[in-house]
């Protein structure tokens, strides 16, 4: 049934996805190297161009498995890969989530969720501060990014809409001659 | 927290909201949520718009996702859907996140080299990625306001900040060491106050 080369996405992506503790971050390093050092499914830089893909998209980032596997066998290669990627890891929290939520309230059950929260915390600011370096931010991204955080706190103002205003700001800026594209 | 309900029943039984609603949001979530802030969009809807869940289910929630293996948009859809709607809500809430993404990704990828000699793309999309990190910003402030405010709550966060946003520390071993620190440092003032 399965080709070869859909069952090279499984043995790539599969056991990446039991190892993507901390998501799809950790196991970057390592998909770049098994399709393009070792499988040599992809160049270097088509690897570049689908990482920066699965950024801008929509959803998981770990959905650049589906890249891949739509660059190896078509369709049936995305579909194969993306189910390598999120089948193993999402059996491993269906049963930890079920699990947790069936168990009784214990001191250790307390202890867990009062111990959990603010490591949740610690990471939500540090993911903050992870991307305003990582996308080097300007005078424009801080002025957007304090006027939004401004409005998404004080005001019940509809996120997505937010986002679409936003992008339609910067493209009328850009247009506009305003800013050049920096 | 309703004050009748911590002690008898665990906050994260499944409550059976209905199943239609709980798939448009997650599929909203999966089509619209661009620019990295999925889990503070998520946030939005479920606590703040809905009101399904609250402030303290949410953020072990997101622990959870965070900890275990997987995507933590993806993690996160599983773990809530099953709380909402059993497992039903779990697949619904998961397959809401990842199809429509996995359709546009697929097109994306199809036109991205006549996309890519546009400088507008990055532009545009570093905008968008100033709203996610907005949203992330806003809820972490406000998160931070309703939460306990004893000295392990907020040391334990502190130091989480200080390790993998300040110094940089991969997150992984870093978790490792402080969930279980701060779980045993919660426990023993637990079992303290129950004597």
């Amino acid at each position: 049934m399965l080709d070869s080369r859909l069952i090279g996405l499984i043995v790539v992506f599969a056991p990446l996805s039991i190892l993507s503790f901390g998501g799809g971050q950790a196991i970057v390093a390592d998909i770049q190297y098994q399709t393009v050092e070792v499988h040599k499914w992809l160049t270097n830089s088509e690897f570049v161009d689908m990482f920066a893909l699965s950024r801008a998209a929509p959803g998981p980032s770990t959905l650049i498995s589906a890249l891949i596997g739509w660059q190896v066998d078509g369709f049936p290669g995305a579909l194969v890969a993306a189910l390598a990627m999120y089948v193993p890891s999402s059996v491993v929290v269906y049963a930890a989530a079920s699990w947790w939520q069936r168990s009784q309230a214990s001191p250790l059950r307390i202890a867990i969720e009062r111990g959990l929260a603010p490591v949740a915390i610690g990471l939500i600011f540090a993911g903050v501060v992870a991307v305003v370096q990582a996308a080097k931010m300007d005078w424009l991204g801080m002025v957007t990014l304090a006027a939004c955080t401004a409005i998404l706190y004080f005001t019940k103002f509809s996120s997505y809409r937010l986002l679409f205003i936003v992008g339609a700001v910067y493209g009328a800026l850009l247009y506009s001659g305003l800013l050049g594209a920096g | 927290m309703p004050p009748d309900t911590p002690a008898k029943t665990p906050d994260t039984a499944p409550q059976h909201v209905p199943i239609l609603e709980l798939l448009g949001v997650f599929l909203k979530l999966g089509i619209l949520a661009i620019g990295g802030g999925v889990q503070a969009f998520m946030y939005r809807d479920l606590v703040e718009v809905k009101r399904w869940i609250d402030d303290k289910a949410y953020l072990t929630g997101l622990a959870i996702a965070q900890v275990l293996p997987g995507a933590n948009p993806v993690n996160l859809a599983l773990y809530f859907g099953l709380k909402l709607h059993g497992g039903l809500g779990a697949t619904a809430a998961v397959l809401g996140m990842v199809v429509p993404a996995f359709c546009i990704i697929l097109i994306m990828g199809y036109t991205y080299r006549q996309l890519a000699q546009f400088p507008a793309t990055h532009f545009i999309l570093l905008g968008v990625a100033s709203v996610g990190v907005a949203a992330t910003l806003s809820q972490g402030i406000k998160i931070s306001q309703r939460i306990d405010r004893d000295w392990v709550t907020i040391g334990m966060a502190l130091v989480t900040f200080a390790a993998v946003g300040v110094a940089r520390l991969p997150m992984v071993p870093v978790v490792l060491v402080v969930v279980p620190a701060s779980i045993l440092l919660f426990y023993v003032m637990e079992r303290r106050r129950a004597r």
